[in-house]
């Protein structure tokens, strides 16, 4: 479908601030975070979230601590860092913006 | 005889796998591997799938099985699915990375229809040794090599315009004006 095709990559663009988001309200792990993503348009997997992950907290945006689980092995449970939060903050700002912006032109 | 199953270590996590689902997993790895190549996370992010891949396969064991089969696996990494890069715009990437190097003139930068641009870019030399064996070659052939140039102006397919580049004027306008002129009345004159 030709519109999939446009959307997409504005999709991909905005799943680092949709983690952002995630992130931002509770220290989660991997699971988490897809399983809050799996019925969206955002839906990911694991194999797109890792990557992204490590990129985010080589930016300083997140970061995780190791946490003992009662089944198999340690998590990374991953959190904002003050710089996430503040990049959180602006991307909100500038999301609202774009926004109205979209919704105000060609009116 | 048969080998019935392969130990691996996927993150420190033991797992036993069938030949056939061991090799999958390899390949899984060895794509990804590839995929994060320059990466500074590499070696993060596939302890991370390998850790993911041990978690999903134990999910999928039945309580009596140990061994992992392709009927656990496929499914597994389809969940997990393959490693994309942050940035990076999937298909289009690939298929640049992928694609076999074309042969094509290069009008943008041109001294004359671009055909050296394009051979330094086919052959991924510096364009100044590409013209200075063209120009040394004009001279020792006695100017045959100008038929030579002629010929693969006239074959080789114009690159497409880069985005944002600048614009194209003078000679390498001037002759691709004329090899596409020529093209035209060639395919209007077999047609």
């Amino acid at each position: 479908m030709r519109i999939e095709a446009k959307i997409a990559p504005i999709r991909k663009g905005l799943l680092e601030f949709l983690v952002l988001k995630i992130v931002g309200a509770r220290s989660v792990y991997v699971p988490d975070i897809l399983r809050r993503l799996a019925d969206t348009e955002f839906a990911t997997q694991e194999g797109t979230l890792y990557p992204l992950l490590s990129k985010m907290r080589r930016e300083e945006l997140v970061d995780y601590q190791w946490q003992e689980s009662d089944a198999g092995p340690p998590r990374k449970y991953y959190r904002l860092t003050e710089a996430g939060k503040v990049q959180l903050a602006a991307l909100e700002a500038y999301w609202r913006r774009i926004n109205n912006t979209i919704s105000d032109i060609g009116h | 005889m048969q080998r019935l199953s392969i130990t691996a270590s996927l993150n420190n996590n033991t797992l036993q796998f069938e030949e056939a689902a061991y090799l999958r997993l390899e390949r899984y790895l060895a794509e990804a591997s590839r995929t994060l190549e320059g990466n500074p996370d590499k070696t993060e992010i596939l302890a991370d799938l390998e850790q993911a891949v041990a978690d999903q396969c134990r999910k999928r064991l039945r309580p009596d099985q140990s061994v992992v089969t392709q009927a656990e696996l496929e499914p597994a990494l389809l969940e997990i699915g393959s490693v994309e890069v942050p940035g990076a715009t999937g298909a289009t990437d690939r298929m640049a990375r992928d694609a076999v190097p074309r042969l094509q003139q290069v009008s943008e930068g041109a001294w004359v229809s671009g055909v050296c641009q394009g051979l330094a870019r086919y052959l991924r030399l510096d364009v100044v040794l590409v013209r200075l064996v063209a120009l040394l070659l004009l001279l020792f052939t006695g100017g045959a090599m100008i038929l030579v140039y002629a010929v693969l102006m006239l074959l080789l397919p114009y690159a497409p315009f880069e985005p944002g580049g600048e614009p194209v004027r003078n000679i390498p306008a001037k002759s691709r004006e004329l090899v596409e002129l020529l093209r035209a009345k060639l395919s209007a004159a077999t047609s």
